[in-house]
């Protein structure tokens, strides 16, 4: 199985290296692989996601993903490798001047999918969320449990090759959580989709074997 | 009330900058008919011995276009009536030619000293005369016009664009998050810039039509019962079918140069 992910003496920081968040990280992710990435609040999960969708550039080392070194990607490849990505972010970040049936399909509007084809598979994924009857309502009229759930509708909306998922049940009761969980294994499972998922409550109730990863004092570390 | 505004702060000055290009394809038309009317009001005249052909005229200074003969019998009969027709036809043939110049156009003084020279160089020439101690003056206060004139367009364009670049500012925030999610995405900066040129390019049209409407109603309703002679006389000069085509362009260039910097911008900032 080939690596989509790999890191060597990877730092992160901001202010120009001035604030180093993640100091020398080295670690593997292979394909159709599921991991939990767990830390205290403000040791740098989310610096690290944002690294990996080329949001923040290493500041020293080597981020390889899907075959391109993030420390110096060309735009239109950064550009072209995004499209590969579902994103869930801890923020939701949705339009809010779209419908929720708009940024579920945002991917596909990329991707160049015609209307039908963005109909169709906006029905399914807010069906899937159990958001169906919210469809052609806006983000700010919806709770951010389910806003959430939007977001996470949208990264799995053009069945992406690496699902970065950064708290995605944080605002969900187990009931909900239970749901975007399923939809995180059966992706894993069944299109072989390489999931990173940032959460600070690993599900008691997992099917899928999974690696862990903790992050801490600007060290990413393996739990076995 | 706020998507009103947001649009009037755009149309407003854009419509500004349309009038200003209309007024200035107007002036630039009735400017040329306005100097074609001082070339014909001016007259130069050119006595000579024997009788002269434009052709040859045209060698000595090609700024000529016209020499019309003063029919010689026409000035004896005004000035001596009484006198029997065999003394005037004497008098007739003592007369030199009298030719009346036209020039192909509205000359400075100097050029206009310059063909009486030349013309005077030639023997048969007895004399140049010019008439026009208004020509000078009209030329000197017709110049300034153009000139204020066309400051005046030019610092309005100015303060227009500012204003243009202030809304874009406030659009530029408007559309920031929605232009950074669309790129995290993945999208091509084309259609990073595709709503934000979707609404650009809206209030470019409305912003044309409305001019346009506006210098048609000046052309059909107000100039016709103005009661100032220059517009009524020069009604079809203000505002031609073709200068639609000309602003709508204008506004679509600006809309793009808009749209342009505002993308780029927000590149600038994420980087
Ligand atoms: N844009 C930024 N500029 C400067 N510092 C930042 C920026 N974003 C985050 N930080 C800092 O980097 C550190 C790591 O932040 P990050 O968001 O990665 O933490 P986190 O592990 O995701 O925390 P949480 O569990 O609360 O979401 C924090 O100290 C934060 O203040
Ligand atoms: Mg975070």
């Amino acid at each position: 199985m080939s690596n989509v992910i790999r890191a060597s003496h990877l730092t992160l920081s901001y202010n120009n290296g001035e604030k180093e968040i993640i100091k020398d990280a080295n670690f593997t992710i292979k394909k159709g692989e599921f991991v939990f990435i767990t830390g205290p609040s403000g040791s740098g999960k989310s610096t690290l996601l944002k690294s990996l969708y080329g949001a923040l550039k290493p500041s020293g080392g080597n981020l390889m993903v899907g075959g391109q070194n993030l420390a110096n990607i060309a735009p239109k490849k950064l550009q072209e490798l995004r499209t590969h990505l579902g994103i869930i972010f801890q923020d939701y970040k949705l339009v809010n001047e779209w419908t929720v049936a708009k940024n579920v399909v945002l991917p596909l509007m990329i991707a160049g999918y015609s209307r039908d084809v963005q109909q169709t598979q906006a029905q399914r994924l807010l069906h899937h969320v159990k958001l169906a009857e919210h469809a052609e309502r806006y983000p700010l009229e919806l709770s951010g449990g389910e806003q959430q759930r939007v977001g996470v509708a949208r990264a799995l909306s053009k069945n992406p090759v690496v699902i970065l998922a950064d708290e995605p049940t944080g605002n969900l009761d187990e009931y909900s959580s239970n749901v975007i969980w399923d939809l995180m294994e059966n992706a894993c499972q069944q299109l072989d989709t390489t999931v990173l998922v940032v959460t600070h409550k690993i599900p008691t109730i997992f099917s899928l074997p999974y690696r862990h990863f903790i992050i801490e004092s600007k060290g990413v570390y393996e739990v076995h | 009330m706020k998507f009103i505004k947001n649009h009037l702060m755009f149309i407003l000055p854009l419509m500004v900058i349309l009038l200003g290009i209309e007024f200035y394809l107007v002036f630039e038309r009735t400017t040329q008919t306005y100097e074609k009317h001082l070339t014909e009001g001016y007259t130069m005249l050119v006595v000579s011995k024997k009788p002269i052909k434009l052709t040859h005229l045209q060698k000595l200074n090609p700024h000529i276009t016209k020499a019309k003969e003063v029919k010689r019998e026409s000035i004896v009969k005004k000035v001596g009536e009484g006198l029997s027709s065999s003394n005037s036809k004497e008098i007739v043939s003592a007369l030199p030619y009298f030719y009346d110049i036209g020039l192909d156009a509205y000359l400075h003084t100097q050029e206009l000293e310059k063909i009486k020279l030349d013309l005077e160089k030639d023997n048969n020439i007895k004399r140049v005369e010019t008439f026009g101690s208004t020509y000078n003056s009209s030329y000197k206060l017709f110049s300034l016009v153009k000139f204020i004139l066309k400051i005046f367009i030019f610092f309005m364009s100015i303060v227009s664009l500012f204003l243009i670049v202030k809304q874009m500012e406030i659009w530029k925030y408007t559309h920031k998050e929605r232009m950074q999610i669309m790129e995290i995405f993945g999208a091509p900066m084309m259609l990073r810039a595709g709503v934000l040129f979707r609404v650009a390019l809206t209030d470019a049209i409305f912003a044309t039509l409305f001019v346009g409407a506006m210098l048609y109603y000046v052309k059909f309703y107000w100039a016709p019962q103005s009661g100032i002679d220059v517009i009524m006389h020069n009604k079809e000069r203000l505002f031609a079918t073709e200068d639609m085509a000309i602003l709508f362009t204008s506004s679509l260039v600006i809309v793009i140069l808009a749209v342009y910097w505002v993308v780029s911008s927000n590149k600038r900032d994420v980087e």
